[in-house]
């Protein structure tokens, strides 16, 4: 589960950081600070922030968003030329910029969202419409569970938290990926099992069902959830780990031939549990949120036309909202989908650790 | 059961043509034949023609990792299955 670079911790006190003569420079000290300042916002601001009244703990947390924006040249250059490259007849003379700032924004608030998840989560509950749920509801009566199609989308991590605190027995198919990214440390993984994991597994049926070569249970794991009649979520935009590669297929995705697994397809139709397109997206005033459940998406057709409806559905939402979509922070992830060429981005940090920002999503 | 075990695998999940016919010792992990879906299709193949619902706790690599310890593993399943229905007589 991991939401793209933008996310990713790094050791602020690891050697890493220090520049290459092993002194400490100028562009160590401001990463030195970008960490401390992002480890202090998810350890001691975001929680007590989060106790304030909605409108100012949002409004705080954009101003933090506003803040990292400023700061962050090199992501913020990532993300706009990822926008221009992907939607670039769509946006308008200073769209780029006001969606890259809202990218930053809403990463701050989905911190606050995570910590308003505390107790039965009503905190967070009360700021999210939950529209479609009658699909829901009519696919679990179903008796063969339901699966919701989504994306890396919005807060849609805490979203599905708040929708098995709302009743729904929920398991997420994703990996967290600070457990999987060799390059950070067990410190750095205990720091987001804690600020992190721990707050939204809270809410979930079952640990999450975490996909990973070798790991062949998987799908068994997610059809024995179905078999309960429970919920399961997974992320259709995912990028291909390469062991996968040879089972991925190739779909429109944003105008693009992208690579993406078919899972999800191939999961519903092994168990006959319905597949239904979910999206949470931000309101224009930050603190409150859509989730919008669709009905089943027709299983008609080969598998690569069943998901290219999934993907369809992905790709009306990205164009619709945004600055929602994680993966314009990660030019190397939107190249291993293909939708990229291969050859980083100059400037882009793809390799050098990262300032903590906001909420790691799952992959 | 090696046989039909075989016969479904080497129809049904089998996309690299070299690997036919199936040696029943063969890892079907390490040539790449079972995935996670690919092993789920395999799981409700046996639990149609065998009866036999594999546990969630079963699902480790050992027991899947060959033609031969899938059916090791499917009689000793059925060897328990028999047990408890003695038992419960």
């Amino acid at each position: 589960m991991s939401k793209p670079s933008a996310t990713q911790v790094a050791d602020p006190w690891g050697p890493q950081q220090l520049g290459g003569s092993g002194r400490l420079q100028v562009a160590d000290l401001r990463r030195l600070a970008s960490n401390a300042e992002g480890l202090c916002y998810w350890l001691v601001v975001a929680p007590l922030v989060a106790l304030l009244p909605a409108s100012l703990a949002y409004r705080i947390a954009c101003w933090r968003g506003d803040w990292v924006y400023r700061r962050w040249s090199e992501k913020r250059s990532e993300i706009a030329f990822n926008l221009r490259e992907l939607l670039g007849d769509e946006l308008g003379p200073g769209e780029t910029e006001r969606l890259t700032r809202d990218y930053f924004r809403f990463t701050s608030c989905e911190v606050i969202d995570v910590m308003r998840l505390r107790g039965r989560a009503e905190s967070l509950g009360k700021l999210v419409e939950i529209r479609g749920r009658e699909h829901l509801d009519a696919a679990l009566a179903g008796g063969k569970g339901a699966i919701l199609c989504s994306a890396h989308f919005g807060s849609h991590i805490s979203v599905s938290s708040l929708l098995h605190a709302g009743g729904y027995p929920l398991t997420t198919i994703g990996r967290w990926y600070w457990k999987y990214e060799a390059v950070l440390t067990a410190a750095e993984r205990k720091f987001w099992d804690f600020v992190y994991a721990r707050r939204v597994l809270r809410h979930r049926q079952r640990p999450n069902i975490e996909p990973w070569p070798g790991r062949v249970q998987v799908a068994a794991q997610a059809a024995a959830a179905l078999r309960a009649n429970e919920v399961v979520t997974i992320c259709s935009d995912t990028e291909p780990l390469e062991s996968d590669r040879p089972r991925a297929v190739e779909v429109p995705f944003l105008g693009r031939p992208a690579v993406l697994m078919p899972g999800v397809v191939t999961l519903a139709r092994l168990t006959g549990a319905p597949v239904l397109m979910a999206f949470t997206h931000r309101a224009a005033d930050y603190r409150h949120q859509v989730l919008e459940i669709s009905p089943p998406v027709l299983m008609q057709g080969e598998t690569a036309t069943v998901f290219g409806r999934c993907v369809a559905a992905i790709e009306t939402e990205i164009r619709t909202r945004p600055a929602n979509w994680s993966y314009w922070a990660s030019s190397d992830d939107l190249a291993t989908m293909g939708l990229l060429p291969s050859v980083p981005l100059a400037g882009a940090s793809a390799v050098s650790p990262e300032p903590v920002i906001g909420v790691p999503a799952a992959r | 059961m090696e046989a039909i075990i075989n016969d479904y695998i080497s129809k049904e999940l089998v996309q690299d043509p070299p690997l036919l016919p199936l040696a029943d010792d063969t890892s079907l992990l390490e040539t790449g034949v079972l995935d996670s879906l690919s092993l789920l299709k395999l799981m409700l193949f046996v639990q149609e023609r065998f009866g036999i619902v594999v546990d969630d706790v079963d699902l480790v690599p050992e027991h899947f990792d060959s033609v031969d310890a899938i059916c090791r593993y499917l009689r000793s399943r059925a060897g328990q299955s028999a047990g408890q229905a003695g038992g419960r007589e």
